[in-house]
């Protein structure tokens, strides 16, 4: 327990200063994005009609949500902020805070990503145990072949190709947003049913696109898995089919647990060509707008979570490990 | 078991949260048989369903026509900037001299909130509006068009007089295209002496920059204000947001509600054309702004039963425009070399041909404003046809050579055309890959340069890095406008409080480098920019002559060659609602709220 606790404490301080690292870079780099956003707005609004005069009041009323001061007292400024978990506030949204902006973003994306990242390892696993094992017949090949294709395909081209598909041609699925506004959001059936109607495009492209992965991971684990002496062992011992089966699949997925534990800290990192794709208001379209308005506490606080979300997965990996995996475990004892 | 518990309980409480997170109010406003209008707000790509009902806020969940109102509906008419629509106002009266505007309010308008739109809310809306920044509610000292007193006369009447130091011909349009909000949900963001802060910010001493100053951090306030439920005086109120669309349900208080068909109206989300493509093919949209559709997909969406496609007048144009300051572009005669080789016809066709006109000539002004401007004298402009021989020879005139069939600079060196367009401006990048093709084919070199994004464009643009780029130009109605695109800051000239002064080349953001004067045929030397900002301020007559005067200077000059004029086209559906405006109508140019609100739309039978 004693090495337990050591190893968690030496991760927390190493994932702290990672995140300080982070944070500092990622102010640097976000501030010195060039482009002036006060000369893009003033040319949008006096493109839109707005009188140059009344453009520019316009923008310095808009200009007053940038930080102002030194880059330096800027910095001071943000990083003070961080320790008190201020973000600062939005320029995209006028004086809304950057973390209630993140989180509003965060959920849209989080529940497809999961949903896709546990559903394509749950089918991929599977598929890809069956394809070690039947790899000398026609369906390992065709498992293989078709994750090798998935695993190719970039994501935007099968956002399209399902959006063209099931919401164009055939328009059974909506391909705009996250509900329908007609129906009274609540506990209801039919809310729930718009919700999951909605997601379903994003979820079966996520998932489609990580299958893939998953699938040829799992057999190349697999794989390894079969030549192993215990497995011969438990043959030669006349043990039924599918307790050898169980025995592979435990030893093969504890390399897939820290991909998919890993795989947890993306879910910030979202997917922005499906949320784009699909009008699904995630993460990633929100940092696209950020971008685009040189938000710049709003990309800040982005990088920021994708970042920590990432370490702090790692983190967990690595403990995840020494938890399902008795040999690691009992080897830090005996360390210990 | 347990992790599979676990899991389920995550994904449940996810869920919980998307369930709750959405809507204002938990009340369905469709109810069976309702007609609801489907549509979406040009103005406002990407709704926030957190965005308050505020119509300051840019992520504001305010729609202009339909929960947010403005005194007025500006017609933006050919020539007429002061042509309006009743909105929160249902009359008005200018004095002959321009000196003050005499509004008065709908008789029977009310709140969504039951009470009454009154005077105070107009005076309210109006300090708000000086916060903002606007034409006629300028604190700058000396601004064009500034109000000096705003005096409620009566519960139903409000009078607002100019500043007439330095008066504008568009002051009744600065007050009519003003938001206006209620007073009993509002003034309590505004100080109780904000009348005084104005009034101290309107001077010239340090206790008037120090009011500005505060006027401005009100300003912030005002944007970032969350006023709860929507309190609406339009035809509709906020019902409830989620990303995918805003809800918006009849308001009953309305003045006009008795013709207002549509029970409620649902915006759909938007965040890029494509969306907006799909819904259109879909035939989901009862009616929907302009948007640039490339010609493959215009053709699907016509394809969709009920579907229509109309057209009219839209006041902007774009241009190809040179920076002066770089060689050889600071000769006319390159630059009018150019206007030749350019067959105008085809770039709009390639690239706008749904949504542009060729560009007659270029005068700085849309050719159907132009049109009524100039009248004959417009066939008097060098049209600058596409003719390969006078390009030659203009080349030849800037002292060009053609070496191996190439043009060269005077001192021999290579010429390249680099034209910049920022990405994602697919027509645009079109037009220049045309015009690209058109020059290499006349032995001119060219090259087409792809720039982030639009922030980036602006700033390098400014910055002078740029040989040519697009512009956009004519911006009207108002002829200063017009021409302060081309005359105006980016070309050197300053207009403060009506004091004209013209910074050089490559200082102060004059990227287009023009001369102070210009020597024209037929005018002699003439300062362009003195000329557009007397636009600001003389008589019909005078401006009349102005324009023509700055026509031809723009014609002669060449400080941009106009390629295309933009058209307004717009999409109906036809299958569920009647009474939509046709081609060429005025009210193609307002949010589709106040077609609505003057009761055109109705229910098909």
């Amino acid at each position: 327990m004693t090495a337990f606790l050591r190893r968690l404490a030496g991760h927390v301080a190493r994932g702290l200063a990672m995140i300080f690292v982070v944070a500092t870079i990622s102010f640097f780099i976000v501030r010195n994005i060039p482009g002036d956003p006060m000369l893009a707005l003033y040319e949008k609004l006096v493109t839109s009609g707005m009188d140059p005069a009344a453009a520019s009041q316009a923008v310095r009323v808009a200009y007053g949500f940038y930080p102002s001061g030194s880059l330096w007292e800027q910095y001071v400024d943000y990083m003070g902020g961080l320790l008190r978990l201020d973000l600062g506030t939005s320029v995209t949204n006028p004086g809304a805070p950057v973390t209630g902006v993140l989180a509003e973003a965060s959920k849209w994306t989080v529940l497809p990503v999961l949903a896709g990242t546990l559903l394509s390892f749950l089918v991929g696993v599977i598929m890809g145990v069956y394809a070690a094992v039947r790899r000398s017949g026609r369906l390992g090949d065709i498992l293989a072949i078709s994750g090798s294709l998935l695993h190719g395909v970039p994501q935007y081209v099968l956002a399209l190709l399902l959006g063209a598909i099931f919401g164009t041609t055939l328009a059974i699925l909506p391909t705009d947003g996250t509900a329908d506004i007609l129906i009274e959001p609540g506990f209801t059936p039919e809310y729930i049913g718009t919700l999951i109607e909605h997601a379903t495009l994003p979820v079966l492209t996520y998932a489609l696109a990580s299958y893939g992965g998953w699938i040829l991971a799992m057999k190349s684990s697999v794989v390894t898995v079969l030549g192993d002496d215990f497995i011969l062992a438990a043959e030669l011992r006349g043990m039924k089919r599918s307790i050898v089966f169980r025995y592979i699949a435990r030893n093969a997925i504890l390399p897939l647990f820290t991909i998919l534990a890993i795989s947890m800290g993306l879910l910030f990192a979202g997917a922005v060509f499906i949320e784009r794709i699909f009008n699904y208001p995630g993460l990633g379209l929100m940092l696209i707008e950020s971008v685009t308005n040189r938000d710049y506490a709003l990309m800040g606080g982005a990088f920021l979570l994708i970042t920590g979300a990432t370490i702090v997965a790692n983190i967990a990996a690595d403990l995840l490990y020494t938890v399902i995996d008795p040999r690691v475990r009992s080897g830090e004892e005996a360390a210990a | 078991m347990k992790r599979l518990a676990a899991v389920v309980a995550l994904l449940g409480i996810a869920a919980a949260s998307a369930c709750s997170s959405s809507g204002n109010t938990n009340k369905s406003a469709s109810g069976g048989g309702s007609a609801v209008y489907t549509t979406i707000d040009g103005t406002k790509p990407g709704i926030d369903p957190n965005g308050p009902a505020n119509p300051f806020a840019p992520k504001g969940n305010s729609f202009s026509g339909y929960n947010a109102m403005k005194l007025a509906w500006a017609k933006n008419h050919l020539t007429d900037p002061n042509q309006f629509y009743p909105g929160i106002a249902e009359s008005w009266e200018v004095a002959p001299d321009n000196s003050s505007i005499t509004i008065r309010l709908q008789p029977d308008n009310k709140w969504s909130d039951g009470k009454p739109v009154t005077a105070e809310d107009v005076k309210l809306s109006l300090a708000i509006a000086y916060t903002q920044g606007s034409t006629a509610f300028a604190l700058q000292p000396g601004a064009a068009g500034a109000a000096a007193e705003v005096t409620v006369v009566d519960d139903k009447t409000v009078k607002v007089t100019q500043d007439m130091s330095n008066p504008s011909q568009t002051f009744a349009r600065g007050v009519l295209d003003t938001a206006v909000v209620p007073a009993h949900v509002w003034s309590s963001v505004l100080p109780a002496d904000i009348w005084d802060k104005i009034k101290a910010a309107r001077g010239t001493d340090a206790a008037a920059e120090a009011a500005r100053t505060e006027i401005t951090e009100l300003g912030k306030k005002i944007i970032a204000h969350n006023p709860g439920k929507d309190v609406s005086a339009g035809p509709y109120v906020l019902e409830r947001v989620n990303p995918s669309a805003a809800l918006l349900k009849k308001n009953p208080n309305f003045y006009n509600a008795a013709n207002v068909a549509p029970d409620a109206v649902q915006l759909l989300n938007y965040t890029g054309n494509e969306q907006v493509w799909n819904y259109l093919k879909a035939g989901k949209l009862d009616s929907a702004p302009f948007v640039a559709v490339p010609a493959d997909t215009m053709a699907q969406i016509k394809q969709t039963p009920g579907n229509v496609v109309v057209k009219g007048y839209s006041p902007v144009a774009v241009g190809l425009a040179f920076n002066q300051s770089k060689k050889p572009y600071d000769n006319v005669h390159v630059r009018r070399g150019l206007a030749y080789l350019i067959n105008r016809a085809e770039v709009q066709k390639i690239a706008s041909p749904e949504g542009g006109l060729p560009a007659v000539t270029t005068t700085g002004i849309h050719q159907k404003a132009a049109a009524e401007w100039l009248g004959a004298e417009l066939n008097n402009l060098e049209p600058y046809a596409h003719d390969v021989a006078k390009a030659e020879a203009e080349f030849k005139a800037a002292g060009l050579t053609k070496k191996d069939g190439k043009w060269t600079l005077p001192d021999g060196k290579p010429w390249k055309v680099s034209m910049h367009a920022p990405a994602g401006f697919s027509d645009w990048l079109a037009a220049q890959e045309n015009i690209k093709s058109q020059l290499i084919d006349n032995g001119v070199d060219a090259e087409v340069v792809t720039t982030a994004d639009f922030p980036l464009y602006q700033t390098e643009m400014a910055e002078g890095k740029y040989d040519t780029g697009f512009w956009l130009i004519a911006l009207g109605p108002a002829p200063y406008n017009i021409f302060q695109r081309i005359y105006g800051s980016a070309n050197g000239w300053t207009n403060i409080a009506g004091k004209v002064t013209h910074n050089a080349p490559g200082k102060n953001g004059n990227w287009m480098g023009s001369a102070e004067e210009i020597e024209v045929e037929g005018l002699g030397k003439v300062n362009p920019g003195e000329l557009t900002a007397k636009l600001n301020s003389v008589g019909a007559e005078e401006q009349k002559d102005l324009m023509l005067q700055l026509a031809k200077v723009a014609n002669a000059d060449l400080p941009v060659v106009q390629m295309w004029d933009y058209v307004n086209t717009q999409f109906q559906n036809h299958s569920r609602f009647t009474g939509f405006p046709g081609d060429d109508h005025d009210l193609l140019r307002q949010p589709h709220g106040v077609w609505i609100q003057l009761g055109m739309i109705k229910k098909k039978a």
